[in-house]
């Protein structure tokens, strides 16, 4: 089972998570779609979720939301057991993927409803409502209907919605999904700046990798049902745990089977059919299907940080703007690696069919396993 | 070009020959409910509203025209009430028994030849000892009216989004917060449609209606009956007045529908408790 802990900045200094989930487990008949779990939401931080289609991440929020019923395991919060408490009654929101912005209410009504269902007196409620509004740039569109927004408005209202009753955490199933790729942009930095500034904490469900790379805290990767690894972005981006995860951050170079050779204090010794490498850090603790992935920015021309060495015939180049693509091939194994590099505009493309010496830095791969846990 | 023609001439007059078997029977009556005949010809200098007033003081068509309204009426609201709680059931747990189960229950009458309905609500009454008059009637087209009501609410809350609901719920809502501000407004306009449809319905069921009368006929019933003595010239007027009253009901109809389609409304603005 993954360790909730790893690599959380904040966990150190905050003692009790917001959020504390426990063997959480969720099932639709026989199918289980979610797999016993733990989880530690800590205050204030932006975690997100993030797996491909199917893996769990909306069954995950429903349930923490209270719209699926669990099979098994806690939910505290704050260090209170919420598996009891009615939807109407838990001390969070959500943020929908279709927004459910109710169609008969305009911006204001919408906005205010949480606060209308709670008996607040009109005037304060029209208060509020203006200062939400406020915060995510509506006070004009408060008399529309929500038929008349925009999906950038359309997501505004509901989030204006869901934090009106100042909740300390907000849930968001994909909320940025239906969104163009230029608005999805910035409302990627909106939503993190208001994150940052409001300080309610954000369990956010993405499959957009670069998505959760930019606006998170910690990222928590789910596959089939479970949790895959839990890391800040850049220990997820550069230590990857599992092919998957690898494979998920892009790291798609991958050498197998590895053998571990040697074990030094700050290195490993891999023997792999393509030579013997040298990374950096220990060798993981499992060792079923152990594997090397390299990133394709992380190869490049020998040189006294390359210190792993190959040579390999150049099968196919292309220019793509800023990077060039070039396809290379392990002449006695066969083995295919693509690598990325920045391009070079006085530099002459290499010939298809020659030889380079390519090298990469131990600090820019890790050794993966078949799963994470 | 004059094939075209040839064709656009059929497709007329074949429309033209449909609407007058349709509406000049209808036309005739309207006529004659203002002008009296003489010798197969209308008399034309004969304008005069003094079937209506005939009708009027017909106390038999008159009590039977408001037994009609009143069972079209409270079958209407009776039905609505139970279609709304069957349809809300239906929408929530679309796979539970109960929803499957009344999915068929439901449209047994309305499937079923009226001549069975009307007898085996007869047939119950008389063994329960409950007499008839006016409440088996209602209770008898409330019965019948409830799936056309069922069905038509049920398909808009359908094409509601369910995480409205959820939305309601995430928000504080309670359940019957959630009925009030959110269920119910969005139900407004099938409800009516529904309503009319229904009321329209319940105003000519004539067979099941017969097994159910008491003393206290509704106006086709009476009008059944009136079948043997003759009818006497106020009857135009009669039909004249329920040709009026269902076109203001059609054009309701196409109204509400027109709107309903159209993007949400202001249904529930500023509710306040
Ligand atoms: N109502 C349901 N009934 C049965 N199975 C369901 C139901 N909802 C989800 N599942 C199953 O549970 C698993 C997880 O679904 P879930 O919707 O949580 O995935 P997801 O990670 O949110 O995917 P996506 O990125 O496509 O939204 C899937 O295998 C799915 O088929
Ligand atoms: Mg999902």
């Amino acid at each position: 089972m993954a360790n909730p802990e790893t690599g959380s900045p904040a966990a150190a200094d905050v003692g009790l998570p917001l959020l504390r989930i426990r063997g959480l487990g969720a099932r639709f008949g026989t199918v289980e779609a979610i797999k016993p779990l733990d989880l530690d939401v800590n205050d204030g931080e932006f975690l997100t979720i993030l797996g491909p289609s199917g893996s769990g991440k909306t069954t995950l929020l429903r349930t923490i939301a209270g719209f699926q019923p669990p099979s098994a395991g806690r939910i505290e919060f704050d260090g209170k057991d919420i598996a009891d408490l009615p939807i109407n009654r838990r001390p969070f929101n959500t943020v929908f993927q279709d927004y459910a912005l109710f169609p008969h209410m305009t911006v204001r009504e919408n906005v205010g409803f949480g606060l209308r269902v709670r008996g607040t007196a009109k005037a304060q409620l029209n208060d509020r409502v203006d200062a939400a509004l406020g915060i995510v740039g509506l006070e004009e569109f408060d008399a529309r209907y929500p038929s008349q927004l925009s999906g950038g408005q359309q997501q505004r209202t509901a989030l204006a919605r869901a934090m009106i009753c100042e909740p300390r955490l907000i849930l968001l199933d994909e909320p940025l999904a239906a969104l163009d790729a230029a608005l999805r942009r910035q409302m990627q930095n909106f939503l993190k700046t208001l994150q940052r500034q409001s300080g309610i904490t954000f369990l956010f469900v993405t499959h957009d990798q670069s998505e959760a790379i930019t606006m998170s805290d910690r990222i928590c990767v789910m596959r089939s049902g479970s949790i895959e690894q839990i890391g800040t972005p850049r220990e997820l981006y550069y230590r990857p745990k599992s092919r998957f995860v690898a494979a998920f951050f892009g790291a798609s170079n991958i050498v197998e089977p590895c053998r571990i050779h040697e074990t030094r204090d700050d290195a490993t010794i891999v023997e792999t059919p393509v030579g013997q490498f040298r990374i950096s850090g220990p060798p993981p603790d499992s060792s079923s299907g152990l594997a090397l992935a390299i990133r394709p920015e992380a190869l490049g021309p020998e040189d006294e940080t390359r210190v792993n060495t190959l040579e390999l015939e150049v099968v196919a180049v292309s220019f793509v703007g800023s990077e060039t693509i070039t396809e290379l091939r392990h002449r006695r194994t066969s083995q295919v690696f693509t690598m990325k590099t920045r391009s070079d505009p006085a530099a002459r493309p290499p010939d298809i069919g020659s030889i380079l010496n390519i090298g990469f830095d131990p600090a820019e791969c890790a050794l993966v396993t078949e799963a994470a846990n | 070009m004059r094939r075209l023609r040839l064709l656009d001439f059929s497709l007329a007059s074949v429309t033209a020959f449909v609407y007058l078997s349709l509406y000049l029977p209808i036309l005739l009556v309207f006529v004659l409910s203002f002008f009296s005949m003489r010798r197969g010809r209308v008399n034309w200098e004969t304008f005069s509203l003094g079937w209506y007033a005939k009708l009027f003081k017909n106390e038999a068509l008159g009590d039977a025209l408001l037994n009609s309204l009143l069972v079209g009426i409270a079958a209407v609201l009776v039905a609505m009430v139970f279609a709304t709680l069957a349809a809300i059931n239906a929408n929530s747990r679309p796979s539970s028994r109960s929803a499957q189960f009344l999915e068929y229950v439901i449209f047994l009458p309305f499937l079923l030849p009226p001549i069975i309905t009307g007898l085996s609500l007869l047939i119950y009454f008389r063994e329960a000892g409950i007499p008839r008059g006016l409440p088996t009637i209602i209770v008898g087209h409330a019965v019948f009216v409830l799936a056309i009501i069922y069905r038509i609410l049920l398909t808009r809350l359908n094409a509601l989004s369910r995480s409205l609901v959820d939305a309601a719920h995430d928000l504080g809502a309670s359940n019957l917060q959630t009925f009030r501000y959110i269920i119910l407004p969005n139900l407004r306009m099938p409800l009516l449609t529904s309503g009319i449809l229904a009321f329209a319905l319940s105003f000519d069921e004539t067979m099941i209606t017969l097994f159910l009368t008491g003393t206290d006929a509704t106006l086709p019933v009476r009008l059944y009956a009136m079948i043997r003595v003759g009818f006497t010239p106020e009857i135009n007027a009669l039909i004249a007045l329920i040709l009026g009253f269902s076109i203001i009901l059609t054009v309701a109809l196409a109204y509400a529908w027109g709107r309903n389609s159209g993007s949400g409304g202001n249904l529930i603005a500023k509710t306040s408790k």
